[in-house]
């Protein structure tokens, strides 16, 4: 079990020590039943920190953010910042460590373990409930959470409302970690890993086609999956071009044809376009921690999408992400037994 | 006069259009060569010349059906006889993580390939060709990623 008491009092002195510039952790939400991710940097705000299994959300992102940030107000404050990662987000930094997005000295990672289960999925968990309200959720037991609603608090076994990944969860203990709160649960071994992609690939072309075609004609375009993703950090997105300077003189027949990748519109072509880049560059960098799939207004099963290259990346060329900040990436290497007989 | 046409379409009238990426050093000059050696093969394809099949960026791919191409073959150097020493090994790696994006998405299967051609081996990209060419007119035209544009 996590004492989040310890976790208070080592974020309370690292800001009272200053040695971090800001400790970037969960605190309860004033809305709704999932935490929400705060950034304290007063040593007296430190209480406010939680963990519990509504602590859903990626933090690695707010590293990526928090690099925007201080080069935007051209900040002198070297001092590091701590985050409170989990098992997936500690594989996030380690990807991000690797692509040297910052350095390993940049960042002190305070590694909380899920343990024995993970967190919760908000949905599972109000289909559980059915017309009850969860108000709060907490670790109980090595498999269990106790879920408070306004009807008193019970027990619910955790893999009945756990969310999808983590059922999956190959590693639930950080990998990378400065401080590490919870014990090493190695195996667990809820579920088998990419059932789902297995389940999808068995389907025929013209069935697979038909579900994306229904999943891609609903995107929105709104790029919440892009805006939650720690890995989406590039300055400039394919789909939005930034460095197009559209002058007073820029005639009409310039901007017509200028290079677009992708058009704007959120037509099924366009969004299917979008869909598979985001799915490309995260080829060996997705650590699977969902949020995208969590964020998406319509449902997209985005995880589904992003799993099928981790799949092939752990299968085929035996690379899991976010194992080793010292390891090249998956398309940064190459073997000479990678499978060849494909190419005529 | 009628022969030429005979030969230039088939019974549905459908000739796919396929965009080749070609890399600079072996599978351009291989292309070249099936030209000079007078090979005849089918004219579907439209040649772009990238500097070596590492440079392939998936981007192109994923535009080119989202262009309207029905077809389209990546193509460089024989592994180990990369002008770059190993740009194709990133290429073999990149591709293969494409395409089984592509199969997974429901683009039919045989509208995205990969070959080795060599400088020397004019005759080998014309029967990349002749094969590729009679697989698509198989399926017919791509419709699933073809964005509608007017």
């Amino acid at each position: 079990m996590i004492d989040v008491a310890q976790l208070k009092a080592h974020a309370k002195g690292l800001l009272e020590k200053g040695t971090v510039r800001t400790v970037f952790g969960y605190r309860k939400s004033t809305a709704g039943l999932l935490a929400e991710p705060a950034g304290i940097t007063e040593a007296a705000q430190a209480d406010d920190l939680i963990f519990d299994p509504s602590c859903v959300q990626n933090l690695a992102l707010y590293l990526v953010n928090d690099k925007k940030h201080q080069a935007e107000k051209r900040s002198d404050d070297k001092r590091p910042v701590a985050v409170v990662a989990k098992g997936c987000d500690s594989r996030a930094i380690t990807v991000l460590l690797q692509e040297n997005h910052f350095p390993r000295e940049s960042v002190h990672v305070i590694g909380v373990s899920c343990e024995g289960t993970g967190v919760v999925d908000a949905s599972k968990l109000a289909r559980k409930l059915g017309n009850k309200k969860a108000l709060a959720v907490a670790f109980d037991g090595a498999d269990a959470f106790a879920v408070t609603t306004n009807e008193g608090t019970q027990s619910i076994a955790a893999a009945e409302v756990m969310a999808e990944r983590c059922l999956e969860c190959r590693s639930a203990h950080p990998t990378l970690s400065d401080v590490v709160f919870g014990e090493a649960k190695a195996e667990r071994g809820l579920h088998t890993p990419f059932q789902a992609v297995k389940a999808k690939i068995k389907e025929s072309e013209g069935d697979r086609w038909a579900y994306w075609s229904r999943q891609f004609d609903r995107c929105l375009r709104c790029y919440a999956c892009r805006s939650v993703c720690p890995m989406c950090y590039c300055d400039e997105c394919v789909v939005d071009s930034i460095n197009f300077v559209i002058a007073p003189d820029t005639t009409a027949e310039e901007k017509a044809e200028r290079i677009k990748w992708i058009e704007r519109s959120p037509a099924k072509s366009e969004s299917a376009m979008y869909h598979m880049v985001r799915a490309i560059h995260l080829a060996g960098r997705c650590i699977d921690c969902a949020e995208c799939e969590r964020v998406c207004p319509v449902n997209i099963p985005l995880r589904l999408l992003n799993t099928r290259l981790e799949m092939e990346a752990f299968e085929t060329f035996q690379y899991s992400p976010g194992s080793d900040p010292e390891l090249p990436t998956l398309t940064s290497s190459f073997r000479d037994t990678d499978p060849n007989s494909f190419i005529r | 006069m009628a022969k030429v046409e005979q030969t230039a379409k088939d019974e549905t009238g459908f000739e796919p259009k396929i965009v080749a990426f070609l890399c600079k050093w072996c599978s351009s000059a291989g292309s070249d060569l099936a030209g000079v050696s007078r090979l005849q093969y089918p004219s579907n394809a439209v040649p772009i010349t990238i500097m070596c099949s590492g440079s392939m960026s998936p981007m192109f791919v994923l535009s080119a059906f989202n262009k309207g191409a029905d077809g389209v073959l990546v193509s460089g150097c024989h592994p180990g006889d990369c002008h770059y020493l190993k740009g194709n090994f990133y290429a073999r790696r990149k591709i293969y993580l494409v395409q089984k994006l592509l199969q997974f998405i429901g683009l039919e299967n045989d509208r995205f390939r990969m070959s080795w051609v060599s400088a020397a081996e004019g005759a080998k990209f014309a029967q990349v060709m002749h094969d590729f060419v009679a697989d698509i007119k198989k399926i017919g035209p791509q419709t699933r990623l073809k964005a509608k544009r007017p």
